[in-house]
């Protein structure tokens, strides 16, 4: 295949290793059966996800309140990075555990996390509302979806996400 | 005839203990019957070097040593007894530049917590039905993180062994996950 006039950009080995998973475990797949016992197992946990949920809030709120000082430390990515750890346990394990809605909630939270430039007081104040829903939702207990007013919850939370990114246009840096 | 995982032995690291205790049940109804725990990924490559595992499932948000650490270590660690070890890692991050950053790691596949039980088999079935090559480069050791095969692929080859060795040409692409970001040009 031609290169142009370019030359190849980095000499590569390819390697095929044993198969050992292949060699144990031989052929035909699971049957349907065991992957519908394995699916109630999960359906049907009992684990309360409750105190689970309460000691991750309990650290995003930390983070948030060390976030405040966030221009002091100087350490953007450090201070982003405090707040997605809880979030994206709480996204995880929400949904394992039953709470979809926690799972919906903190997976917003991750992606606004995932994109800001900077936590400042704007975007501290949505993340405390993304806080302040999902300790509603594990709080009350509300498994599964919500309904409608978890919807409606999700929503708001989107939208508010939306407004602070219509005044905080992405910094494109050329360097 | 169907899979038999009796003699497979499994290294799951997860700090979350309800969690460990649910990937470990869900894994004994597949038929796991050899499942060694960690709870960070020093135990657990301390757990790895030691029992040579045959499949690696990892929670990638772990400390003090995460799940992108250890299985850089798996791969690339002059001590480490088995570099071509399937790594399955489990995390909440769907965004394409994740599944990048796990990719350039080693990982072998990628799983969106939360997952059901078919998700986390056909990780298992994708990695014994369809292993990947390795690569060893450079700059990078694991598996080839291209995998999709199109005999349209009409664009120049990155690497010298492309042009001699292969004659489908392969892209890159992400199964099962669903991205929050759109695919890079």
């Amino acid at each position: 295949m031609p290169h142009f006039n370019r030359t190849p950009k980095r000499r590569a080995e390819f390697i095929k290793p044993p198969n050992v998973l292949k060699d144990k475990a031989g052929y035909g797949g699971l049957s349907e059966s065991i992957l519908q016992k394995a699916q109630k197992l999960l359906e049907d946990n009992v684990q309360d996800f409750q105190p689970l949920g309460m000691l991750y809030l309990e650290s995003l709120a930390r983070s948030i309140e060390n976030a405040k000082d966030w221009k002091d430390a100087r350490d953007t990515e450090g201070t982003l990075t405090q707040m997605l750890y809880p979030a994206m346990q709480l996204k995880a394990n929400g949904g394992m555990f039953g709470y979809q809605l926690v799972t919906q909630i903190a997976d917003k939270l991750i992606q606004f996390l995932e994109v800001l430039d900077e936590p400042d007081i704007g975007a501290i104040e949505i993340i405390m509302a993304f806080h302040t829903a999902i300790r509603a939702v594990v709080s009350g207990r509300i498994m599964g979806d919500g309904g409608k007013d978890g919807k409606d919850l999700a929503q708001a939370l989107d939208m508010a996400c939306r407004r602070y990114f219509e005044h905080h246009p992405p910094v494109i840096d050329f360097e | 005839m169907a899979y038999d995982f009796e003699n497979i032995s499994v290294l799951i690291i997860e700090d979350n203990a309800p969690m460990l205790g649910l990937l470990k049940s869900l894994l004994n109804v597949y038929g796991f019957q050899t499942i060694l725990t960690a709870r960070d990924g020093e135990e657990g490559y301390r757990v790895f070097q030691t029992h040579k595992p045959d499949l690696v499932i990892t929670d990638w948000m772990m400390k003090p040593v995460d799940g992108i650490s250890l299985s850089r270590r798996i791969r690339n660690d002059a001590r480490s007894p088995a570099p071509f070890t399937p790594i399955i890692l489990m995390t909440g991050f769907s965004q394409l530049r994740r599944v990048m950053q796990a990719r350039d790691a080693g990982v072998t596949e990628f799983i969106v917590k939360p997952f059901n039980a078919r998700d986390l088999y056909r990780r298992i079935s994708q990695i014994i039905e369809k292993p990947r090559q390795f690569v060893r480069s450079e700059d990078f050791f694991g598996p080839d993180r291209r995998r999709k095969t199109t005999e349209n692929y009409n664009g120049p080859q990155r690497r010298d062994e492309d042009s001699r060795s292969l004659i489908d040409k392969d892209v890159y692409y992400v199964d099962d996950i669903e991205l929050s970001d759109p695919p890079q040009a």
